[in-house]
């Protein structure tokens, strides 16, 4: 069993509650759907953001270069940093050298990467993240769940409960526009009060040498009002080349994500303002060794608009924390794989092959077609399942040779009549564990063939029995 | 050698032969009638207020009219554009820190150009604090309803696009759908948002 499956258990043991938790993608997925159908252009425009992002992952050096002499004389300061732990030292002596003790942090997934909020917690920093959902998930101690939506596993009742415990709002008041209004008022002090703002970048243009951040709560805009300082960190892929670029990940960005025309706030930095300061760090932390993969070099194009997790039936019905990478779904198995074959190929097995995710990613990139290429390369990695690989074994031998293939069905249909149900559903039956097993036929296919087929077909293909089909 | 050199020349090195550009592929929708089209999105998918100004009266007075019907309860007022002169409590541009904002019931600025297929406005800053569009419990965005362009594409090919320090494209309040996919208007930002066309 995959560490996948091994942790759905749980997630799976409540039935209602995974109904509910796929209900609430689906609608996500749907309203995608809406968006995408109300642009004649949609497909049209996919092509083009897939095209413009494969241009710029091929002149990433030149871009990237471009970006930073731009906003350089625009005056923000750039910085670069090689992984997480430069990353994460750079953010702590920015912060240090200004003496800044309270960081409110706006939604970003790199920072979850380079585990920054642990690092300055640990060196007495407060990191308080401001997005609502990151900030339920931050007060219930656990990372989230899902890279758009952080807390879409919680109900309601449970943030009520939190809320009542850490905020003191009424006691049984789950009522969601009650509890966001309190979360409101609480984060209202917090922005008032930091000394540090901390935002991602959606997308960094290097024409412009200007940033974007796209949210709907207005939360990296408040974040950033009040503090002198602001550090925005971007993975090195949130390079694009210029506004003609922008015009088409901002069409694409909000209706993949959360079925919407755009975000409330598509927010551009480019000059820091009155005595601000502007700070932003290009991190690599293993993306330039993406580059030189050319079957999961696409990875490079994602908007981590996580729109392949909420069509995945697998997450739907799995739930974030079933995967072992910090990212779930189909983008967290392929970055999972990127980052650690060892760590994570437990999730390669969370996918039905149905290629929904592949169809919907707004960059086109062929997320399902990579994790099945990943599954073929499991046992050159060392990493393939024993149990599957020798049943895989003992098949090969079995259908190579035609006599002991037939002693196998003869032994097979006498099996299924005679043997006791606890020994055709045994342990080593991984297929039968949540599976009835078919009924064998009464004849083979070779046997269909040999009496009625072979004389037909093999003269003249076109005439195929009428009812051939209802043998596929 | 820096991180930087050591990045750039990682990159350099495990760059995928290169890939021009291409052109656009495709003409971007329009619509027959942009300000209809805008008008319909900033209420329907922005959740905000539209409004027309009247013609033949004085803007000031028509605009502190849809503020005192629309905001009845409103006691400060932040604005320093003379179309808000007869409305206007104090002027933001005056207060030094913009924690000072704080309490502010709206904030009247001027948006640049609206966007048909969104019914965003982009709101560069001619104020002195950004914070003026984000903390304010409501936002009125006044707009010359010539100034509707149809998609994206449009809005920044516009000849003055890049001539901002900072600015955002806001379609209609501030909102989030965090606990249970429920939609709530007023996370942190403007809990109202009035666009009103001059």
């Amino acid at each position: 069993m995959s560490t996948h499956s091994k942790a759905a258990e749980a997630f799976i043991a409540d039935s209602e509650r995974t109904a509910w938790h796929n209900r609430a993608l689906w609608f996500v997925r749907e309203k995608r759907d809406r968006m995408a159908r109300s642009i004649p252009e949609w497909e049209a425009l996919r092509d083009a953001a897939a095209h413009t992002k494969m241009h710029t992952i091929t002149h990433l050096a030149y871009y990237l270069e471009m970006f930073e002499r731009n906003a350089v004389a625009n005056g923000i300061h750039v910085h670069w940093a090689k992984d997480a732990q430069e990353h994460n030292e750079t953010v702590y002596r920015i912060l240090s050298e200004h003496g800044a003790r309270h960081l409110i942090k706006s939604k970003s997934m790199l920072s979850e990467e380079c585990g920054l909020t642990p690092y300055l917690e640990e060196r007495g920093i407060e990191a308080v993240e401001s997005d609502l959902g990151e900030r339920i998930m931050q007060l219930m101690h656990r990372p989230p769940s899902h890279i758009v939506l952080p807390a879409i596993h919680v109900k309601r009742e449970e943030v009520g409960e939190l809320f009542e415990r850490e905020l003191g709002t009424e006691h049984g008041n789950s009522d969601p526009t009650y509890l966001t209004h309190a979360a409101r008022k609480h984060l209202r002090e917090k922005f008032l009060h930091a000394d540090a703002a901390m935002t991602g970048v959606n997308f960094a243009v290097a024409s412009s040498g200007a940033f974007t951040v796209c949210t709907n709560e207005g939360n990296a805009d408040m974040g950033t009002s009040f503090p002198k300082l602001h550090i925005a960190i971007m993975g090195l892929e949130k390079v694009i080349p210029d506004y003609d670029a922008l015009a088409l990940y901002t069409r694409l960005l909000a209706r993949s994500a959360t079925g919407q025309h755009s975000t409330t706030y598509t927010t551009h930095y480019k000059r820091p303002v009155e005595g601000q300061e502007i700070h932003v760090i290009i991190v690599d932390n293993g993306r330039s060794r993406i580059l030189a993969n050319p079957a999961h070099l696409n990875m490079l194009r994602c908007l981590r608009c996580g729109s392949c997790m909420n069509t995945c039936p697998v997450y739907r019905r799995s739930g974030g924390y079933s995967y072992s990478y910090f990212i779930p779904g189909p983008l967290g198995i392929n970055l999972g794989m990127l980052a650690s074959p060892k760590l994570y190929s437990g999730n390669v097995s969370a996918c039905s092959l149905c290629m929904s995710c592949s169809n919907v990613c707004p960059v086109k990139i062929d997320l399902g077609e990579q994790i099945y290429l990943w599954r073929q390369q499991l046992d050159s990695l060392g990493l393939a399942n024993p149990v599957k690989k020798g049943i895989v074994k003992v098949l090969n031998t079995a259908l190579r040779n035609p006599g002991m293939f037939h002693f196998c069905v003869r032994a097979g249909r006498l099996g299924e009549k005679i043997a006791p149900r606890g020994l055709l559903y045994c342990g080593a039956n991984a297929w039968g564990r949540d599976r009835e097993l078919p009924k064998f036929t009464s004849r083979t296919f070779e046997q269909i063939w040999k009496e009625e087929l072979s004389s037909t077909a093999a003269g003249s293909p076109e005439t195929v029995p009428e009812d051939s089909s209802t043998n596929i | 050698m820096t991180s930087k050199d050591t990045i750039l020349e990682a990159l350099r090195a495990n760059s995928p032969a290169p890939l021009e550009r291409g052109p656009l592929g495709f003409t971007p929708m329009t619509f027959e009638d942009p300000l209809a089209e805008f008008r319909e999105r900033v209420v329907k998918a922005a959740a905000a207020r539209c409004f027309l100004l009247e013609e033949g009266r004085a803007a000031s007075d028509a605009v502190a009219a849809i503020v005192r019907r629309t905001y009845p309860d409103a006691k400060r007022i932040a604005s320093s554009l003379p179309e808000a002169a007869a409305c206007a409590t104090f002027n933001p541009d005056e207060l030094k820190d913009p924690r000072s904002l704080a309490g502010t019931d709206i904030a009247i600025v001027r948006g640049a150009f609206g966007v048909a297929e969104n019914g965003a406005v982009w709101i560069p800053r001619t104020f002195r604090h950004k914070a003026l569009l984000f903390i304010p419990e409501a936002l009125v965005i006044l707009l010359d309803r010539t100034q509707i362009v149809c998609t994206m594409h449009e809005a920044y090919s516009r000849e003055d696009f890049d001539t901002y320090d900072f600015g955002s494209f806001i379609a209609g309040p501030s909102k989030t759908a965090d606990i249970e996919q429920a939609l709530v208007i007023g996370a942190h930002g403007p809990r109202d948002v009035s666009v009103i066309l001059l």
